[in-house]
């Protein structure tokens, strides 16, 4: 990989990390559709997959660096009481069930599924999954809104009728949790499958965006803690990946920010289009050759 | 829901857990591992003190306690 080719991927991960458009599925595709010749199964790929991964988690540290401060206090205080008594204790016990699906199927099928769906024909068919999930998520959740009785107000009036991330259940919290290892096969979007899930456990999309946001911290965080010692291999180019790994923290830091103003009257829906588009412009350019 | 029986239950749902996490990081346990020939597993390690420390908060939010 050349040095512009690293600041390119890194660029890349970082901006489609949180995105709900699959930073997997654009790592296996775009590399293909530029025919670029790094193969992705090489050794020495990984390492750069880490770095970019930390880049990302510590952009969503310092963007929640208060927030994390809150909930770890709250954490330790309510498991050390047995029970919760602030919106905060119970968001930081919601975050602990949502990360445990992740991180059982995470180390037990990760490498398994990524090996299976590898190939940029299987990528770009999963983007147009993804793209139809999120229509889909907002399907539901328009039908909600209608039960709900808020059609006929501004859309930011209708989002203060659903919930904070606080207040949904531990179920939901444990689903959505488990919806992240859907994102193992590339071309679905861990954040698009958690905040669809968190839309449909009635949360506001601003609130899903947050809770989505902040479950992907330590998961992405230990995924990229664990792999570490690769980086210490020899042959790895440790100053290009960081430089890589920078720009990635930089672009997730600026997409987070705009996908949480965006989201105060946002929704879903451009995002699965882009992604129904992407995926089949990919597949007839890699079907003709391009 | 707070019940004594539940909260045993889940501490030593805990401490199986913890044991578990030992096996593998010995390498005396390969169950469903990417690679058998490597001796340690830390990953496998994290993830069960992770599972119990869960199990261990469980376990104090289900007991019963003196009013």
């Amino acid at each position: 990989m050349s040095f512009w080719q690293a600041l390119f991927m890194g660029l890349l991960q970082g901006a489609t990390e949180l995105f709900p458009v699959s930073s997997l599925g654009h790592a296996v595709l775009v590399p293909s559709l530029l025919h670029w010749s790094f193969r992705q199964s090489d050794p020495s790929f990984v390492p750069f997959l880490v770095l970019l991964h930390l880049g990302t988690a510590s952009a969503l540290l310092v963007l929640y660096r208060d927030q994390w401060v809150e909930i770890g206090i709250g954490f330790f205080k309510a498991a050390l009481r047995g029970s919760i008594t602030t919106p905060t204790e119970r968001l930081s016990m919601l975050l602990l069930v949502g990360t445990l699906p992740a991180g059982v199927l995470g180390v037990y099928l990760e490498s398994r599924i990524k090996s299976l769906f590898s190939s940029p024909y299987v990528a770009a068919t999963f983007l147009i999954v993804n793209g139809l999930l999120m229509l889909g998520f907002e399907l539901l959740r328009r039908r909600a809104e209608r039960r709900a009785q808020a059609a006929n107000v501004t859309q930011q009036e209708r989002e203060e009728r659903f919930a904070d991330a606080s207040q949904i259940s531990f179920r939901a919290a444990l689903i959505v949790g488990a919806c992240q290892a859907l994102a193992f096969i590339p071309g679905i979007s861990r954040s698009g499958v958690t905040i669809g899930g968190g839309l449909l456990a009635g949360l506001r999309h601003e609130e899903a965006a947050r809770f989505s946001f902040l479950l992907a911290t330590p998961v992405i965080l230990a995924a990229g803690l664990v792999e570490g010692p690769l980086l210490f291999s020899s042959g790895v180019p440790v100053g290009e990946y960081v430089l890589g790994a920078v720009l990635a923290g930089v672009a997730a830091y600026a997409s987070a920010r705009f996908l949480l103003r965006y989201f105060r009257s946002g929704r879903l829906d451009p995002y699965g289009w882009y992604c129904i588009a992407a995926g089949l412009l990919s597949l007839a350019l890699l079907t003709l050759n391009l | 829901m707070r019940s004594n029986s539940l909260s045993i239950g889940l501490a030593v749902l805990g401490v199986i857990f913890l044991v578990i996490g030992v096996l593998y990081a010995f390498g005396v346990l390969q169950f469903f591992v990417t690679d058998p020939n490597s001796p340690h597993h830390y990953t496998h390690l994290i993830l069960f003190v992770v599972l119990a420390a869960a199990a261990f908060i469980a376990a104090n939010f289900t007991r019963e306690r003196a009013v």
